[in-house]
């Protein structure tokens, strides 16, 4: 395509390809753009901008979401922790003091037993 | 710079009156490389809508005003390298276009002054496009942006975010490629010639 037949061949090649380069630019010029290019564009931001707000939306929904199931889990957790401290609020003695009262009529009645046995051994 | 830093401060801040005008001046120039890096006229405007889109998105991480036009051409490059990628995929669709290309532009050639520089156009595309094949994609866009767009090794360096020496390595290696494909298709010319 381009000869120069007293360039020794590398640089012959050299200066041929930067020509070929230099010709390939005019040959693609930089093209108008259409004119409803910016239009066009101004869409495409809109659309990804509603996307982009959904996504952030459905995103602060999740985290919302997330949130009171955290909440609720919570909740759950600590009703029955109180119901075990209060079960466990009393010492072993007192609940069986408790259970055992002065109303109970076997204690009364191995009470009067025991007197009994007491006044005929005398 | 084709707009001053104001503006682009302005547009930084969410100015979308300033984010237009950068549009309208910039969008003619990096159309043109887009149409010179991904050679297909058809999906130029396609791709240059992506650049401007992902620059409105991310003009809130661009630091300073004066790094505005290294960072368009790097998302420029990023996009055109992200449509040659999907161009790969669809490789077998794209052959079957252009066939369909050269059939209408075979039927519409009359011999007018016009379609003969059209038709030397063709050729020159063609030529470089193959040329430009032998070597990577990256490979092909950094050649092209140096050769073709005749950008600067500082400006490169700026746009890749590397310095000019590594730069300078990667331009040679590929141009080396491109100049031994140059040659083989030279042969094959001469070649070609020779059996007629």
């Amino acid at each position: 395509m381009f000869r120069h037949d007293h360039d020794p061949p590398d640089e012959r090649a050299e200066a041929d390809l930067s020509r070929l380069f230099a010709q390939y630019r005019e040959a693609l010029p930089d093209p108008e753009p259409s004119a409803d290019f910016t239009p066009r564009l101004w869409q495409k931001i809109e659309v990804r901008q509603s996307t982009n707000r959904q996504v952030k939306r459905l995103a602060q929904g999740f985290v919302t979401a997330a949130a009171a199931v955290s909440l609720l889990i919570g909740v759950f957790l600590a009703l029955p922790q109180n119901r075990v401290s209060s079960f466990y609020a009393h010492t072993y003695l007192e609940i069986l003091a408790a259970d055992q009262g002065p109303g109970d009529p076997e204690d009364v009645e191995i009470v009067r037993t025991e007197q009994v046995v007491h006044e005929t051994s005398r | 710079m084709l707009v001053d830093f104001e503006l682009i401060s302005r547009a930084r801040e969410g100015d979308e009156a300033a984010y237009s005008q950068i549009v309208q001046a910039y969008r003619k120039r990096i159309l043109g490389t887009i149409a010179r890096l991904i050679g297909r006229p058809e999906d130029v405007e396609d791709v240059g809508q992506e650049v401007f889109l992902r620059l409105y998105f991310s003009m809130d991480q661009l630091r300073t005003p004066e790094v505005f036009e290294p960072w368009l051409y790097r998302l420029t490059v990023n996009a055109a390298y992200d449509y040659l990628r999907r161009q790969r995929r669809r490789r077998e669709a794209r052959m079957a276009d252009l066939s369909e290309q050269q059939v209408m532009l075979a039927d519409a050639a009359a011999g007018s002054r016009r379609q003969e520089t059209e038709q030397r156009h063709k050729r020159v595309r063609e030529l470089v496009g193959s040329l430009l094949g032998a070597i990577s994609q990256q490979d092909r866009i950094l050649l092209s942006l140096k050769e073709i767009e005749g950008l600067s090794l500082k400006e490169l360096a700026k746009i890749y975010r590397v310095n000019e020496n590594a730069l300078k390595v990667r331009l040679f290696r590929a141009r080396q490629r491109v100049l031994k494909a140059y040659a083989g298709s030279q042969a094959a010319t001469a070649q070609a010639r020779g059996t007629e």
